[in-house]
Parts: structure tokens; sequence; C-alpha cells
């Protein structure tokens, strides 16, 4: 479904991805942990096509997507949720997500000057899909609220709707779970496991809570220092001494 | 008792006038601008004119700057193109005000076009200052081709009809009832402006604005939900600069004889920008009643100015309006940086919680 094929990504001389390679099957949670500064985020990056990484390729279902820019990667099915949220806050939660549908509107843009019948009868198609996913993620009652004003485990939330709004084939999740207590979290990998169970959307997910990984994830991709030094299942992950050196500091958990 | 109307479908959802509420305050609206022609003095009627103008300049400003984040000061170029247009036209061509104004609108609208994808590579700042060297570049070219457009002297506006030499500026006659050119021109401006404030009402609640609103917000975080960030800005750049070229053939066609500069200068630029700011950035209703306001602010301040001593005393009718006019925009900006817009949002929320204070 998705190949990642050894890319390598610099920034003058800081070299934050190194020869990464990673394969997800489709309808895979594929987790990617590593410590701070290792290039997790880098790496959606590259897939999502805000960087172009400057050695190697990475393949949605055998098409590279680096021919592409990031608003028609995001047409071909990837979409993405950001770490640090990056939701309009001036827009309504409704609104936030329309906006994810906004690649599968099919309305030309000069309709929308006089939004006459068509244009109504597709935002509205839009607007009952959207309702599904409000519904699927529990978001009701702030349907029509500014998203500035919401709180941020709510957000985390809207953003996952958002992602979801964009008929995705691939989710790309940058640490859901960052800042949210303890009951949000597990809501949370509630939320991603149905995601994988109802809708078989592939996810990437990148996390730091290494319980919700090593519970939820099909394999583990660890990096350190832009390289990947392991790849396996999480109870090979678990085991593997190369991953406790980096991640744990040398220590068994 | 339900307090408002159930809304049981996404259709209703959609609707602009969805309760009685809107419905009866669509109806005083439409009556007053049917009867205010009658009552108000050739003046006021004349003033409406320019307002309704303006409120054509402002929604292209916002479009541009209040939804797709783009600043420009370069908005009376775009003025500039659309009123040379019909001036041209109409004086080469005899082509009538009709069909003058949607030509004017698509030769600043192709204007627009051209600076558009120099305009996708700078922000901030940057543009602003490619904008005003727009409108120096303008203002050049009109003075260069002398020869059709007047040059430093300026040319007249003619409004032909269509119909063979007339022009529009005869007075209407219903036996021995007369409408004149003012009242003829209101009719028309005031058509104009709400069905622009209409377009520009969509372009908000549609895919569209929310696409511009994502490019002015975070265009990063746009891109990667799917959004042409280039493409949603040209397209505001191409709106944007035809209404701003409609409002410059309205305003030819008003004053039937234009110079370059003034009015068509960097002062023009910043007050549609002052206009927008004043009612509100990033919505329809802040284009308006920032228009209305600020054209309606400078002959208010006429008559009150004379009363304040200092003032009136030192200073002539036009400082006056201008010492004024600053006044109220700071005040504004202090106490209510949301504009007109956040009066009215602060009265609507009154009357939706009445009888309890929130």
């Amino acid at each position: 479904m998705l190949s990642v094929q050894d890319i390598s990504l610099s920034f003058s001389g800081v070299k934050a991805l190194d020869g990464v390679s990673i394969e997800a099957e489709s309808g895979d949670l594929l987790a990617v942990i590593g410590p701070n500064g290792a290039g997790k985020t880098s790496l959606f990056n590259c897939i999502s096509g805000v960087y172009q990484p400057q050695k190697g390729d990475v393949r949605l279902e055998g098409d590279s997507l680096l021919q592409y820019s990031a608003h028609d990667i995001a047409s071909k099915g990837v979409a993405r949720m950001f770490q640090n949220l990056a939701l309009f806050d001036q827009m309504t939660v409704l609104d936030n997500m329309l906006l994810g549908s906004h690649h599968l509107y099919k309305t030309p843009w000069w309709k929308n000057l006089m939004f006459g019948k068509a244009a109504r009868r597709e935002e509205i198609e839009h607007r009952e899909r959207i309702e599904d996913i409000i519904d699927f993620l529990h978001l009701e009652q702030y349907r029509k609220m500014p998203v500035g004003i919401l709180p941020y485990g709510i957000l985390k939330r809207v953003e996952l709707g958002r992602a979801l709004a964009m008929q995705p084939k691939l989710l790309l999740l940058d640490e859901p779970a960052a800042g949210l207590n303890s009951e949000e979290t597990e809501d949370m990998a509630r939320y991603i496991l149905d995601i994988k169970e109802e809708l078989g959307i592939t996810q990437i997910l990148i996390e730091h809570e290494l319980h919700m990984v090593l519970d939820l994830a099909d394999h583990i991709a660890v990096l350190d220092f832009g390289k990947r030094i392991a790849f396996g299942s999480p109870d090979e992950i678990r085991k593997d001494p190369a991953v406790i050196e980096a991640y744990l500091g040398g220590e068994e958990e | 008792m339900p307090t408002k109307k159930l809304v049981t479908s996404y259709e209703q959802d959609l609707k602009l006038f969805p309760d009685m509420w809107h419905k009866v305050g669509l109806i005083a609206a439409l009556a007053f601008l049917l009867v205010f022609p009658m009552v108000a003095s050739a003046k006021w009627v004349t003033i409406a004119n320019l307002t309704a103008t303006s409120i054509v300049g402002a929604i292209g400003l916002m479009i541009l700057t209040g939804f797709a984040g783009q600043i420009s000061l370069g908005h009376a170029a775009f003025l500039a193109v659309g009123a040379y247009t019909v001036a041209v036209l109409g004086n080469e061509f005899q082509v009538p005000w009709w069909l003058g104004m949607p030509l004017a609108g698509m030769a600043a609208a192709l204007v627009g076009l051209a600076i558009g994808p120099f305009a996708l590579r700078l922000r901030g700042l940057y543009l602003a200052i490619v904008t005003i060297g727009l409108l120096f570049l303008v203002a050049h070219v009109l003075h260069s081709f002398g020869d059709i457009t007047g040059g430093v002297s300026g040319i007249a506006v003619p409004m032909y009809t269509g119909l063979g030499d007339a022009t529009f500026d005869a007075p209407w006659e219903f036996g021995d009832y007369e409408i004149p050119f003012e009242k003829k021109l209101y009719l028309v401006y005031v058509t104009i402006a709400v069905g622009a404030a209409l377009v520009s009402k969509n372009i908000q609640r549609s895919d569209l604005g929310r696409a511009m609103i994502a490019v002015r917000d975070h265009d990063l975080a746009a891109a990667v939900l799917g959004v042409n960030p280039a493409r949603t800005k040209i397209i505001a750049f191409a709106l944007s600069s035809f209404f701003a070229g409609v409002a410059g053939a309205m305003f030819a066609y008003q004053q039937q004889y234009i110079t370059i500069e003034p009015p068509f200068d960097l002062n023009m630029s910043v007050q549609y920008i002052a206009m927008i700011v004043l009612g509100g950035i990033g919505t329809t209703f802040g284009a308006v009643a920032g228009a209305i306001g600020f054209t309606v602010i400078s002959p208010l301040a006429e008559s009150v100015g004379r009363h304040i001593p200092f003032l009136s005393e030192n200073l002539t009718s036009a400082q006056q309006s201008t010492v004024l006019f600053a006044v109220v925009v700071c005040l504004f900006l202090i106490y209510e940086p949301l504009g007109l817009l956040g009066f009215w949002l602060r009265i609507k929320r009154y009357f939706s919680a009445w009888p309890f204070k929130y």
C-alpha cells in the first residue's frame, strides 16, 4: 500500500532522515517511534509532500508521490493530523471538517458565486457524510462552535475528524494523544482501533505513549538520529536490544 | 415554547434568511431602500450612490484581503482600470453602460490575473509594496496614453443607454412626475451593491470561501488538506479586481468626468483598507457596514464639526471630517477591534439571550 524506499532528507548538513525505508500493508496500523529529533515528523512531511526528500522514493499503491505537490497528494488519499494542531480557529467545527472534503467537491468554483441548486446539493451531500463522522467521534454538541473556544482534548478529535472527512486511504497520525489526559488517551486509542476495524483505513501513528503503541500497532518502526534501527511486531520491538538502548536509555522496561 | 424555529434539515441550515425575524429584517431593509430616494434630498441620494460604489469596492477588497489574506495597497489601480475602461469605451465606441460595467470588471480582472502570479511568491508587507508599485504603474500607463485617456486633463465619461445617442443622465418623465439622474443611478447602483453583497456572502459560506480562509490562516495546513493555495489566491485576485473594476465604472459614471490622480491614488487604496477594518475583517457584513460607515461619516462630520468649538474655528470642513474620522477609527481600534461587526454581534447576542444578561 505505502512503501517508503530508502529516503534521505537533509537540511544543509543536518541529516533529518538517512536511508529510511518502511512498508505498510493495506489496513495496517504501523507505529513509528523514536526519541525527540529522530526524524518521525520529517518522515510524515516527506510522505505528505511538505518536504521533498533528496534521495529515495515514496510510493502509494505503486504511484510515486514525489512528483505531486502537497494538495495533489491530499487528493490521492493521504490525510494527516498535525502534531501541534493546525485547525482554523475562526471556523466552526463543521466548517473545519467540510474543508477536509474540499478535494471531493466537483462543483466548479464559479458556481459557488451563485450557490445555486447544484452547489447546495453537493454541500448537503458532504454535510451528511460529515455528520456520520461527527457521530462517530461524538462531536455533536460542538458542531457549530468556532474551534478557537474549544478545549484541547476536543480539538484533537476535531482534527482527527477533519482528516477522516478527506476520505483517506492512508491516515498519518502525528502524536494524536500528546497533551491528553489518560481518559482522553483511552478514547483516542478506541477511535484509532475503530478506524482500523470499521473503516479499514491504513494508519501510520507517531506516538510517545509507549503503552498505547505496543497495544495498538501491528508493526513498529523505530527511528533514531534519522536512521531506522528496528522494524517488527510489538513483541520483537520490546525485546530488541538496539531499541532498548536508544529509546529507553539502556534499561529494561 | 421554542424560542426559535427548529432546524430539521441540512437544507434549512444553508438558508440566508432562516426564520421569521430574518425575513422581517430583509423586508424592512428593502422597504427602506425603496423609500429612501423618495424622501431624501438630492445630496443624500448622491451620498447613497457613492456608498453603493464603496460597498462594491470594499467587497472586492474584502475578498482579497479579508477572506484570502492578501494585503493589497493597489486597490485603487483596479478601480482606475475599470473607470478608464468605461470612459474610453464610451468615448470611442459609444458602448452602453450596461455592457460597459461588466467589461470594466473583466478588464480589471485581467490586470488582476496578470499580477496574480507575482503575488503568489510574495506575502505580507512585500505583497503590499508590489501592489503599490502596480498603482504607480497603472497611473503611468494611463498618463502615457494621453490621446485616448485625456492624460492629466482628464476625460468625460458618457453614459450611453444603447438606444442611439441617448444618454442615461436625461431624467425619466412619467407625466408630471420626474426621476432625475441621481435617482436613476440610485436604482441601478443599489441593485449592483445588493448583488455584490449576495455574491460575497455566497463565497463566504461555500467551499470557495472556506478554502480562501484556510489559505489566509495557515497555507501549509490548507495545502495538506487538499486546497491548492496558488489557485485559491489567483481566484481571489481575479474576483477582487472584478468587483474593483465595476466599482471604478460606477464611480466614473457618477462623476461623469474623471482624472487619474486624484482620485485613483494611494489615498483611495488606504480608504478602502480603512473601510474593511472599520467594518470588521473577514465578513461580508464588515465590507458593507464599513463602506456605509465610511462614506456617511464625512457628510455627518461636516454637519457635526460646525458645532465643535475648537475644530470649527481653525479647520476647513474637509479637515474637520478627517480629524473626526481619525478619532472614530482610533476609538474603534482600541475599544472594538472587530469593528462594526463586533457591535452587531453584541446586539445579536443581547437579543438572543434576552431577558437574561448572557
